[in-house]
């Protein structure tokens, strides 16, 4: 039963992706190449930076970036949380 | 295999490679701004060779050497000065790179558009943000995997 | 062209190859390295797809750190899987 259910799952998922590939663009084709295009004009003239990805990265989105540090300060703090009793127990 | 560590094959590679794995993550930081990577990039780099270590040597082989309170504070003073460097350009916008181009010592010069082997000394606030972010990753994560080591070693001695 | 085209679809069958693998695998040690070869093929991907930042931090995460936690705590836990 289990296992049945399993495998409808699975080709309720596999048909949906097959879907998804039927209206695929061309590979290296994108819909929008409009930010791109401004990015890869403008990063060096207004970042003064070579790498257009640190560019994106660190000027553009910064938000981005921000978001993804407090992401990884919480996994931190959540982990060395977790672990202190242990390590006061062995004090 | 008594100290947790291990075979002898993987500690005579793990002696041999990990000063080549922090030099390349301290490269990969250090050029974040020129070449592929970046602050996260090289970070993550550096805190594998420090798991390496770990895994190869066991809990005894850093004790001591790694203080958990300096990765502690090393990885909140990188925090916080990201934050702070995303604040300097508050005047205009937040996150705005106030030492691009500005012609001042601190990474400012400019680059010529078009494609160039670059220019070390340019980029604003870039490099110094890919310093930050990346003692942060390698500190914070270098915590987490001696945290994980050293903190779960209660059961296994019970 | 064509060499490029058979080279990805080699790399994306064999990443199936080890992500079925480390499913399959009853020692979570040599299931855990699958993952890891796994992960180092979706590296070799990026690079070929021109991404070289992705690559860095993929070879970096996927490969070595989440290898060396699951290393560590398969030895503190067990070995094997439990049916």
């Amino acid at each position: 039963m289990r296992k049945a259910i399993l495998f409808v799952a699975f080709l309720f998922v596999g048909a949906f992706l097959l879907l998804g590939v039927a209206d695929m663009r061309p590979f290296g084709e994108p819909q929008m190449a409009v930010m791109d295009d401004y990015y890869i004009q403008n990063a060096q003239p207004e970042v003064a930076v070579n790498n257009a990805v640190t560019a994106v990265v660190f000027d553009y989105r910064g938000f981005d970036t921000l978001g993804e540090a407090t992401v990884l300060f919480a996994a931190v703090v959540g982990v060395l949380g977790l672990f202190r009793k242990l390590r006061e127990d062995e004090r | 295999m008594n100290n947790n560590s291990m075979s002898v094959i993987v500690r005579t590679v793990t002696r041999f490679m990990y000063g080549l794995i922090i030099l390349f993550g301290f490269y990969v930081i250090m050029h974040g701004h020129l070449t592929p990577g970046g602050g996260f990039q090289g970070g993550a780099v550096v805190a594998s060779a420090f798991a390496l270590l770990l895994v190869a040597f066991g809990s005894a082989g850093l004790k001591g050497q790694l203080n958990l309170h300096w990765l502690q504070s090393i990885e909140e003073f990188g925090a916080l000065a990201f934050l702070g460097l995303a604040f300097l350009g508050i005047g205009t916008a937040f996150f705005y790179n106030l030492f691009a181009n500005s012609g001042g010592f601190l990474f400012g010069a400019s680059v010529p558009t078009g494609s160039n082997a670059g220019v070390l000394t340019a980029g604003g606030l870039v490099p110094l943000m890919n310093w930050a972010v990346g003692l942060k990753v390698m500190t914070g994560i270098a915590a987490v995997v001696i945290v994980m080591l050293v903190g779960s070693h209660k059961e296994e001695t019970e | 062209m064509i060499v490029q085209s058979i080279l990805h679809v080699v790399v994306l069958v064999l990443i199936v190859i080890g992500a079925a693998l480390a499913v399959w695998f009853k020692d979570l040690l040599s299931s855990v390295l699958a993952l890891a070869a796994a992960s180092l093929l979706v590296s070799l991907e990026f690079y070929m797809l021109q991404a070289p930042d992705v690559a860095i931090a993929e070879a970096a995460i996927g490969a070595a750190l989440t290898t060396a936690i699951y290393v560590i705590a398969i030895r503190r836990t067990a070995r094997k899987e439990e049916e």
